[in-house]
């Protein structure tokens, strides 16, 4: 023996110790005593001699068997120690011997007699109770009282008011039958297993806070178990403790390498026992916590995406607010938030339905003139194939820089729009041809419900063209043409999603440079979307002032650091959004003139007339808004498309 | 007929000494922790109880004081059976409220002549 093994074997135990081995070991005494009398009751008669006789041996045996107990661990008696238990073992398995072979004669064949089904029943507890008396040696105490599993009821999930619940996993009913009985006493819920795939049953059916795990058991061994409960995603948390014997400590390391969380050394010291389940129920505890922070978290995420696709309801957080932490603050937070956007795009959706009730309107009137558009000279025939891809179907716009069709694009059977741009419109420098191509590739990669969708851009016979999303509407000058001007909330509505596409653009790094009514289109559910975002880029810087007419348009939507060819930013898209809305709420340019140079002079120089002042209906945060839009100073316009839709969504 | 409200976790000594009992004429009931021994109780009109004090839920001792502080129970015999046999059990037992104290293995005569002496008839 080894000097920790004789040190072992003289460990004197403790009065516990010795108070559940007296009561581990009476408990099949008091069994086997209580069922051989019951038997020897109904063994009446002649018949039954040899039964009595069998029954009355075994008496005997388990009296001395307990006289043996009572002698080795007497209440107040001497110091036990380890080795006066394996020596009262040895004692044990003399009355254990007879008794066996008591009921090995009772449960043979009898020729004359007629099979007793339950005294036989009887006998066959009587030798399980038996051997449970001295199967447990292996172990320090023992309790071979039970040698059912505990079970989870199948309906139920186990109560885990007390301290948690544990799972024990082990074939030898002895091993399960102590564990269970000083876990109880902790006051822990107790549920067995005797076999590893009733364990892994049991797992994934109840919510155990700890497992402990026999390594050797027969069928599913005690790593693949560990291994399966690891790798399910529903079970890897629980923390696992391995039952091993205290020397294999190749089999320990492997599998807390396979993901084990502890282990437990047979034979089983009561103290150990105790503070390992009790980390282990702690670790659980926390990873529960955090499982559960977890959660809440993907919750308040969720929330988000649900706001993203304007499905929020208030009030969904409730639960997460309801946490003292910084991650309830954060759900309150946004919860408020989240309903103040729900009621400012209520108030847009408002606007937009007024705004499409206005295009309803404008086009009635239309249809009653008989307005028809005129042909166009030079322009693509409806039926021609146009880039060897491009069905001409017909012109739906002209402009300064070239002309828009309708098309089908026969490689991808859609509808598409195809703005061609006239060569002589073009810059011929190449570095501003260079920084053309680089916008149109950035602007190909906004993708927003309020911009027109670019898709490619192409040179056919000498001239670029760029194809984007066809859509199906009218143009806001087409409609302020019509109306002559628009109401309140129309021009809010236009205004808000204008800022929104706008603010995505700009957060791409795409500025618009060509703001104006002709480039903002209007579907027929009220959507706004914006077009031809980075094809001004193309214009010839050099000649605008002279030839701005010719060129780009009217000079009348250009901010004054554009016109004078300074540095163009976010904030010249912000200037045009200013005159297009004037125009919107008047139906009158801030500035007219005679001629080009007349306009530009006052662009730069004039402080136009306000909204309000030339129409009394337009509120006046809304005219002072247009008014510091129009600020001929980059810094005296709101800094951003963003700060400028916030600014909007207060006035409503 | 006395009838008796046996609490016992264990399988084998409810099979067994429900057997006995029911032999010897008594009709018993049985509960499995000692928080169904306290609702039966309480329900039912029982004449004594037999309680073992290792229980799951509450134990043996906790029930008894349940069932003594209770106007319905408080006057029902109460047999405290314990495999311990400490020498400190017997006083714990009466302080927690038992009547009477037996250990286990039970010795099935030694019992009877407590139940029936509580109940009356010896």
């Amino acid at each position: 023996m080894t000097e920790v093994g004789e040190q072992a074997q003289l460990r004197t135990l403790s009065a516990d110790e010795v108070a559940t081995l007296r009561h581990d070991m009476r408990t099949p005494v008091n069994h086997i005593v209580g069922y051989c009398e019951l038997l020897l009751e109904d063994a009446e008669g002649p018949d039954h001699a040899a039964r009595r006789e069998r029954l009355e041996e075994s008496l005997r045996a388990v009296r001395d068997a307990l006289e043996m107990i009572n002698a080795s661990l007497s209440p107040g008696g001497r110091d036990v120690t380890q080795r006066d238990v394996d020596a009262l073992y040895d004692r044990l398995r003399e009355p254990h011997a007879r008794i066996m072979e008591s009921m090995a004669a009772l449960l043979a064949p009898q020729d004359h007699a007629t099979v007793d089904e339950e005294f036989s029943a009887d006998v066959r507890k009587i030798r399980n109770a038996t051997e449970q008396l001295v199967a447990a040696k292996r172990s320090a105490s023992i309790e071979p009282a039970a040698t059912l599993e505990r079970e989870v009821p199948a309906t139920e999930t186990i109560s885990s008011e007390g301290r948690g619940t544990i799972l024990i996993v082990d074939d030898e009913p002895n091993n399960r039958a102590v564990l269970e009985r000083h876990l109880e006493r902790q006051g822990y819920t107790v549920v067995s297993a005797g076999d590893g795939a009733k364990a892994l049953e049991i797992v994934q059916r109840a919510s155990c806070d700890v497992v402990l795990l026999d390594v050797r058991m027969p069928g599913m061994d005690g790593r693949e178990v560990l291994r399966r409960i690891k790798q399910d995603p529903a079970t890897r948390d629980i923390p696992v403790v391995m039952i091993s014997a205290a020397d294999d400590l190749s089999t320990i390391a492997a599998c807390i390498e396979a993901g084990a969380d502890d282990f437990l050394p047979k034979p089983f010291d009561q103290v150990i026992l105790r503070a390992r389940v009790g980390a282990s129920i702690e670790k659980k505890r926390l990873r529960n916590l955090e499982v559960d922070y977890l959660r809440q978290v993907e919750r308040v995420a969720e929330a988000a995406t649900a706001v993203e696709r304007g499905v929020y309801a208030a009030g969904s957080l409730a639960q997460v607010a309801e946490r003292g932490d910084a991650l309830g603050r954060l759900a309150r937070v946004f919860d408020s938030m989240a309903v103040g956007v729900k009621a400012r795009e209520q108030r847009l959706q408002d606007h937009v339905t007024n705004l499409r009730r206005e295009m309803d309107e404008a086009k009635r009137s239309a249809a009653a003139t008989g307005d028809t558009q005129e042909p166009d000279d030079g322009a693509l025939i409806p039926g021609e194939l146009f880039a060897n891809r491009y069905q001409i179907t017909r012109v739906v716009g002209r402009g300064g820089m070239g002309m828009v069709y309708k098309a089908r694009d026969r490689e991808l059977a859609e509808d598409v729009a195809i703005k061609t741009l006239r060569s002589n419109a073009m810059s011929d420098d190449p570095t501003v041809v260079e920084r053309f191509k680089t916008e149109i590739r950035l602007a190909r990669r906004i993708s927003h419900r309020n911009v027109v969708r670019t898709h490619d851009l192409g040179e056919h016979d000498g001239a670029y063209y760029v194809t984007m999303e066809y859509v199906e509407g009218i143009t806001v000058r087409e409609l302020i043409d019509m109306r002559g001007h628009l109401s309140v909330p129309s021009t809010l509505g236009i205004a808000q999603q204008l800022a929104a596409s706008l603010e995505v653009a700009h957060g791409q790094g795409v500025i618009h440079r060509d703001i104006k009514p002709q480039n903002m289109l209007l579907d027929p559910d009220g959507v706004l979307k914006v077009m031809d975002f980075g094809i001004a880029r193309l214009a010839q810087h050099t000649s605008t002032l002279t030839q701005a007419g010719m060129v780009i348009g009217t000079p009348a939507y250009m901010a004054p650091e554009q016109l004078l060819a300074e540095e163009v930013d976010a904030r010249s898209d912000l200037y045009a959004v200013g005159v297009v809305l004037y125009e919107c709420l008047t139906g009158t340019l801030p500035f007219e003139g005679a001629s080009p140079i007349a306009l530009i002079a006052k662009v730069l120089h004039t402080v136009p007339v306000s909204p309000a002042e030339r129409d009394g209906s337009v509120p006046l945060p809304l005219s002072g808004l247009v008014m510091r839009l129009l600020d001929k100073e980059p810094d005296g316009r709101p800094g951003t498309a963003g700060e400028l839709r916030e600014l909007l969504a207060e006035l409503g | 007929m006395s009838r008796v409200l046996l609490v016992e976790d264990n399988e084998m000594n409810r099979d067994m000494l429900s057997r006995r009992l029911r032999k010897k004429g008594f009709e018993v009931d049985m509960a499995l922790d000692g928080a169904q021994g306290v609702e039966m109780a309480r329900g039912g009109s029982y004449d004594i109880v037999l309680m073992d004090m290792s229980l799951p839920v509450i134990d043996g001792w906790e029930a008894t004081r349940q069932l003594r502080a209770a106007p319905e129970t408080q006057t029902i015999p109460i047999i405290a059976l314990t495999a311990h046999a400490m020498s400190g059990d017997r006083d714990k037992a009466m302080d927690a409220g038992c009547s009477d104290y037996d250990t286990k293995p039970v010795e099935i005569d030694r019992l009877l002549l407590k139940m029936n002496t509580l109940l009356g008839v010896a």
